[in-house]
């Protein structure tokens, strides 16, 4: 009840800010001393560099501005300069914690212009360095929701987990982050003998730890469920039309998930469920979150059993000239919707290559929902909506 | 060497050379309270911690404080300048000062004042002041909102603190932390934790705000405002403000353990180490410490009107509530209570 009155006096205020801004005699009549309060790029609540210009009444959020470009590299337009085979090592470094994810997308777009069968055994393995990279991204964010609410620890928890996946990629891929192992039409190499069952050891003892290390820890505290239920909530109408996807959508109740909804590569193959809550909050999204890792687990251990034999690099030809054309790929990155558009013009560099991130449309959120929060919950709402510096700025 | 104590037992010898030893505590209180605080974060999250600098890294804090003093002693162009240099000073001089009426030992304490707790609870409410002018001076918005958020806390905090200490003044019957002590005597039963444990609660709840750590860090604020009041600090005043910090933890569990726990006293009349009881003065403190510490590593941080909500509407009536209990149960039973 008292957060419903905070949200509907949260909405009210930011209607007469946004008024008292552009009209100065509305800003002398109302009297309210705003300070105006930069925080970032470099800040270490920011998950990278975003820049946000709150305008503050004492703590409470009447405007935000959101700045950003601090890391902007130029992906799309290198890409145009680029073979098409030489686009995914810069593809890895879009969204630096969901790098197979970012691989994926490409590959399924430049695929979708060829005329080529990707074999089953290389699309299998395309969807369990997935759902690991999706297990390998969600532990650290919710620590990264835990730091920012002030507890240090989790953080450490999530990245222990996170670095025995880290080892997992290395012996796959020899790369710890920039892996560069999905290639147009298959991977780059069939996985080592001893891996699957490594991985499956893994996520047996990642099961284990989850209740203890990741829900009894902090669902289970009271201090969490304070600073989180019925901050940052968000109706189902204002997310789907700023277009947010991702668990910061479905904590809303939306049931959208690209996974299964437009399934691609080997997803068709195996079962899963998608998480939805109805909070709409950022305790939702953690929920959504954690259930997330649950069903990854069961994804990965699902592979695992049914792995198919055979080749993992399609026939292709070394130098790649898809028809004049469009391709189309889109992914359910840990963040959202990925989404790769390519158009090529016939040679073997892409026209035009466009990136959708759901770090950046995310974020759009941020300037709808802040006005009327306190400062600290602005820090909270950045661990709902999670989103990565390289991936908004591209 | 007879007459050289005589000699030092004489004031104002004797009040120099004991003020000379509890600043000697206080700054090295600081430098292990940093090292185990860095310790015990490790082995809560599964880490080392520093094991490079000396024996299993137990120099580290020399390594610290010689960088802390090789450092530039930055300040803001636009800072109130003396303002600005005096906050770490005003805030370190009350923690270091608090320690003089803290009895150590059987007879070993500064100054036996008859009013000690009111000297205890003036002079933390200094610290507040320290804070204020810290985020004033630096004129940064993040130290302002600080600075804000640390005199709304240290105030409103101040009233259940003082609050939680009057049940154990009203038990003892004195004001003085060495009557108070006293008054405990002959076993753990006699100690004010048993009849005053609401009272404990409180105040260790009270104390830690006092002490700005998590879950009540919010003047420092790490993750939104970036270290608060003390964002434009760095150097020597970065770590005189650290220091008075930790004199001010180590200063709330002394007192904590002196109001609560017996101070010196034995648990069991046969371990009593006479002029050795210091021994279980500082087991006691360092118990304490160590659950802040404890709680520093594990608890995320309140939002400022949950802090506000939690102090005025829970801790307060609990000990107003508490504190009539107590007073009746006085009155009523003299011959208990004494």
């Amino acid at each position: 009840m008292l957060e419903q009155e905070r949200v509907a006096e949260s909405a009210a205020l930011s209607g007469r800010a946004t008024e008292r801004l552009t009209n100065p005699y509305l800003r002398n009549e109302f009297g309210l001393e705003t300070i105006d309060l930069n925080v970032g790029p470099q800040h270490p609540a920011m998950h990278g560099l975003l820049r946000l210009i709150l305008e503050l009444d004492g703590e409470t959020v009447v405007r935000c501005d959101t700045v950003m470009g601090y890391l902007h590299r130029c992906q799309e337009k290198i890409a145009e300069n680029r073979m098409y085979p030489a686009v995914i090592p810069l593809t890895d470094r879009l969204d630096y914690f969901a790098n197979m994810h970012m691989e994926h997308g490409y590959c399924l777009a430049v695929e979708d212009m060829l005329d080529v069968e990707i074999p089953p055994r290389a699309d299998a393995i395309r969807v369990l360095m997935c759902e690991l990279m999706r297990l390998a991204s969600h532990l650290p964010s919710t620590g990264f929701l835990m730091l920012e609410l002030g507890a240090f620890t989790p953080i450490l928890y999530a990245f222990r987990e996170r670095e025995r996946i880290q080892n997992i990629f290395e012996a796959v891929t020899g790369a710890r982050m920039m892996f560069h192992y999905l290639r147009i039409g298959g991977v780059k190499a069939d996985l080592p003998a001893d891996i699957p069952e490594r991985i499956w050891e893994y996520v047996e003892s990642l099961e284990a730890n989850l209740q203890r290390d990741f829900v009894d820890l902090i669902e289970g505290n009271e201090i969490f469920v304070a600073r989180t239920r019925g901050v940052g909530r968000m109706s189902q109408e204002k997310a789907v039309e700023i277009g947010v996807t991702g668990p910061a959508l479905r904590c809303t109740g939306v049931d959208f998930d690209i996974r299964r909804d437009y399934p691609y590569s080997w997803y068709p193959n195996v079962e899963f469920d998608v998480i939805t809550d109805t909070g709409g909050d950022v305790e939702a999204g953690y929920r959504v979150r954690i259930g997330e890792i649950k069903q990854s687990i069961r994804i990965v251990k699902q592979v695992l059993e049914k792995l198919p034999e055979g080749e993992v690099m399609g026939d292709v030809s070394r130098r790649i000239r898809p028809p004049e054309g469009e391709g189309f790929g889109r992914v359910e990155s840990p963040r959202g919707e990925f989404a790769v558009h390519v158009v090529s013009d016939g040679s073997d560099v892409p026209y035009r290559v466009h990136y959708r991130d759901p770090s950046f449309v995310n974020m759009q959120l941020l300037q709808e929902i802040l006005p009327g929060h306190y400062l600290p919950d602005v820090i909270a709402i950045m661990g709902l909506i999670d989103p990565v510096s390289g991936g908004w700025d591209k | 060497m007879g007459t050289v104590i005589e000699y030092l037992n004489q004031e104002p010898w004797r009040f120099l050379v004991s003020f000379a030893a509890v600043l000697f505590l206080t700054l090295n209180l600081a430098a292990i309270l940093t090292m185990s605080e860095r310790k015990v974060a490790a082995y809560i999250q599964g880490r080392y911690g520093p094991n490079r600098v000396g024996p299993r890294g137990l120099l580290q804090p020399l390594a610290d404080v010689f960088k802390l003093f090789t450092k530039e002693n930055l300040s803001p162009s636009r800072a109130d300048r003396w303002v600005f240099l005096a906050a770490p000073i005003a805030m370190f001089i009350p923690a270091a000062a608090i320690w003089l009426v803290v009895p150590f030992a059987p007879g070993a304490v500064v100054a036996d004042l008859n009013i000690a707790l009111l000297f205890f609870i003036s002079i933390t409410s200094i610290g507040a002041l320290g804070v204020i002018m810290a985020g004033y001076g630096s004129r940064s918005n993040f130290a302002l909102l600080g600075a804000l958020r640390g005199a709304g806390q240290l105030i409103s905090y101040e009233v259940p603190l003082i609050l939680s200490m009057l049940g154990v003044a009203v038990l003892a019957g004195s004001l003085s932390l060495v009557d108070i002590v006293a008054a405990q005597d002959g076993g753990f039963w006699n100690w004010y934790f048993l009849p005053q444990f609401p009272m404990l609660i409180a105040f260790y709840v009270a104390g830690i705000a006092e002490i700005k750590r998590i879950p009540f860090d919010l003047p420092e604020g790490e993750s939104e405002i970036v270290g608060g009041f003390m964002v434009e600090y760095s150097g020597m005043t970065w770590a005189l403000i650290q220091a008075s910090e930790f004199a001010l933890m180590g200063l709330i569990s002394a007192i904590g353990a002196t109001l609560f726990f017996g101070g010196w006293q034995p648990p069991f009349e046969f371990l009593d180490f006479g002029n050795f009881n210091w021994i279980w003065f500082g087991l006691k403190a360092a118990l304490i410490m160590f659950s802040f510490l404890w709680i520093r590593w594990t608890l995320p941080r309140l939002r400022m009107d949950q802090l506000m909500d939690f102090g005025w509407k829970i801790l307060v009536p609990l000990t107003i509530f508490w504190l009539f209990i107590t007073a009746g149960a006085v009155l009523a039973f003299p011959s208990v209570f004494g």
